[in-house]
């Protein structure tokens, strides 16, 4: 296996498992804001992280 | 903000999907990526990156999942999530709730039909995996040990070609269990059937990936083959050549578009079962890494690889070219039996192709049983056992005419161009249309992310000169000469004894479109909805709002 194609194979591994791994790290950091149903979990939900820092709809 | 409006009969109708929703976070986003990861994931894209120039096309397939990909998976969750507010999990509600138009639902019919043809024929082919996992485990097809033996032997399953090996009754016995197993989770519902399904078929499927991606990393080379490190090389080459080329690009996005499963109606329609204090910003990264992970990490560590090593490079490509079924299976069964525990490893290979297609399968049921369910009020198993008899019946006349290209049509214009032409108009709708700084707060409510605001500029414009480029140059290059009979859609020559079941194929089609517009008439006329004011928000406990 050249070297080129090693390096490409890494860069797209390291992308994407890099991607996977940041997201899923952040999705099990904040489990508890999940509410699907409205209700409410056994935790209150808590609101997103990005969660006001625009203006509510005004359409 | 519009005044509130009567819905009539919906009240009663919305009763019926009050309490769908999802358990977890985890089992929704192995949901969207059981959605997402299919068929093309492990047949697909290893062909596409070796016969698209290796580096080239990894190259283009990154820039391509970012400027297409990743957006408009954040498109199609926001589109679903606001649909889900004034609870429409099925595409013409979501179309009429950001663009208050009589023309809107009627364009939604795009999302209500193209899933449903995908469906059948797609259910089909997940029927063939079903079939030889069976046939691998119990070593059916041991001693063809040519590919030219494999192909004659998926042909008699198939039920066409000279040799027969199978009953003729076979393909329809294992389309029927296929079928019959999506619309019981269908009918168990979103957390009890489809999500269920998603928690076992998703970690069993990343399983056997990784034990078949060792077991043919670790495979020694045979005489006349190259070594699994040259499979590598052969999909990792740096040629950058290709990156001059528009048909590189053209089918890396083609790929990303394929594997991420946009355009079909199906993730919005999963969307459309959260609230807006859910998260869908990380949610959709994640969910498209799961899908990224199944398709370069682990797909493009089995079929070229497994066929490099046995076959060589040139045997490789000769089999890359002539086709992702014959790499699936015809080359896979060959490589399996030269292969220590080669019946486990087959019958590894074609349950993970079987769990990538009925966790996507499963997928397409979801907007279509929406409609019913939301606007006429009906029972969940009685829609899913309704909607599976009508796949049935189509999917006889899949099999039945499967080699006269009836199939291929149902493929191209629903599951290849349709695709596109449903993601422009949803991106029109719901990023021009319903205003980018409407689409962007949609997008961050509940967010656990902050999606970078380069994004805003590409969804607002990259994304849909992209798509509008795609739909374009298949629309002259394929569309076209596909419509006026030059070619066929499956490719090749249309031969004369082709062309009756081909226009039949394509009658089907507008059969089912005209269905589902009157359905949608039918539904807006019966539930009072006014096209002008739109929907009263439902909350998600199925108690009415006002509108807004």
């Amino acid at each position: 296996m050249s070297a080129g194609a090693v390096l490409f194979m890494l860069m797209s591994w390291t992308l994407v498992l890099g991607l996977a791994f940041w997201s899923f790290a952040r999705v099990l950091r904040k489990r508890r804001h999940f509410d699907p149903d409205g209700i409410g979990p056994e935790a209150p939900p808590e609101p997103g992280a990005a969660e006001g820092v625009l203006p509510p709809h005004e359409y | 903000m519009s005044d509130p409006v009567s819905i009539g009969d919906a009240t009663s109708a919305e009763k019926a999907s009050a309490h769908e929703n999802w358990g977890s976070r985890i089992g929704l986003i192995l949901a969207m990526a059981g959605n997402a990861v299919g068929l093309g994931n492990f047949l697909r894209f290893p062909r596409q990156a070796a016969v698209n120039g290796g580096g080239s096309f990894m190259i283009t397939y990154f820039v391509a999942l970012l400027l297409l990909g990743i957006p408009l998976m954040w498109i199609e969750w926001g589109l679903g999530r606001h649909g889900g507010h004034y609870r429409k999990g099925h595409i013409p509600g979501m179309f009429a709730a950001v663009w208050r138009h009589p023309l809107a639902k009627y364009l939604g019919v795009l999302g209500m039909v193209i899933p449903f043809l995908v469906l059948v024929y797609y259910t089909y082919i997940s029927s063939w995996t079903m079939a030889f996992s069976f046939y691998s485990l119990f070593k059916d097809y041991w001693g063809r040990e040519t590919q030219e033996l494999m192909i004659s032997y998926l042909q008699s399953f198939q039920g066409f070609g000279a040799e027969r090996v199978h009953h003729p009754i076979t393909p329809f016995v294992f389309f029927t269990i296929t079928l019959a197993i999506n619309v019981w989770v269908v009918s168990r519902g979103i957390s009890g059937g489809i999500e269920r399904l998603a928690k076992v078929g998703m970690p069993t499927l990343f399983l056997f990936a990784i034990v078949l991606a060792v077991a043919v990393m670790l495979q020694e080379p045979v005489p006349g083959g190259g070594s699994p490190l040259e499979g590598l090389e052969f999909i990792y080459r740096p040629d950058l050549s290709g990156l001059t080329d528009a048909s590189v690009w053209l089918a890396s996005a083609g790929q990303i578009f394929f594997t991420l499963s946009v355009g079909m109606g199906t993730l919005q329609a999963y969307a459309s079962y959260l609230s807006k204090r859910d998260d869908i910003a990380l949610n959709g990264v994640a969910t498209a890494a799961t899908n990224e992970t199944a398709e370069v990490v682990l797909a493009g560590t089995i079929a070229i690889p497994a066929a490099v090593t046995f076959f060589g490079v040139s045997g490789a490509m000769a089999i890359a070219q002539s086709g992702s079924f014959n790499l699936g299976f015809a080359t896979m069964p060959v490589v399996f039996q030269q292969m220590p525990l080669g019946n486990v490893l087959g019958f590894m290979w074609f349950a993970l192709l079987f769990f990538a297609g009925i966790t996507s399968a499963v997928a397409m049921f979801t907007p279509v049983s929406a409609f019913f369910r939301e606007e006429f009020g009906l029972r969940r198993e009685t829609v899913a056992w309704g909607i599976g008899a009508v796949a049935f019946l189509m999917g006889l006349a899949h099999i039945a005419w499967l080699k006269y290209g009836f199939l291929d049509e149902w493929d191209y214009w629903a599951g290849t161009f349709g695709l596109v032409a449903f993601a422009v108009v949803e991106v029109i709708l719901f990023v021009w249309v319903f205003r980018p700084e409407n689409m962007w707060r949609e997008l961050h409510e509940g967010a656990d992310i902050r999606i970078p605001k380069i994004f805003k500029f590409i969804m607002t414009f990259v994304t849909p000169a992209y798509l509008l480029f795609i739909l374009v140059w298949w629309g002259v290059t394929d569309a076209l000469p596909i419509l006026r009979m030059e070619k066929a859609a499956g490719g090749g020559q249309l031969t004369p004894e082709m062309e009756p079941y081909v226009l039949l194929s394509r009658g089907f089609i507008l059969f089912f479109f005209l269905v589902a517009l009157i359905l949608i008439r039918v539904a807006w006329k019966r539930n009072g909805y006014d096209d002008r004011k739109g929907f009263p928000v439902v909350d998600v406990s199925g108690q009415q709002g006002g509108t807004r």
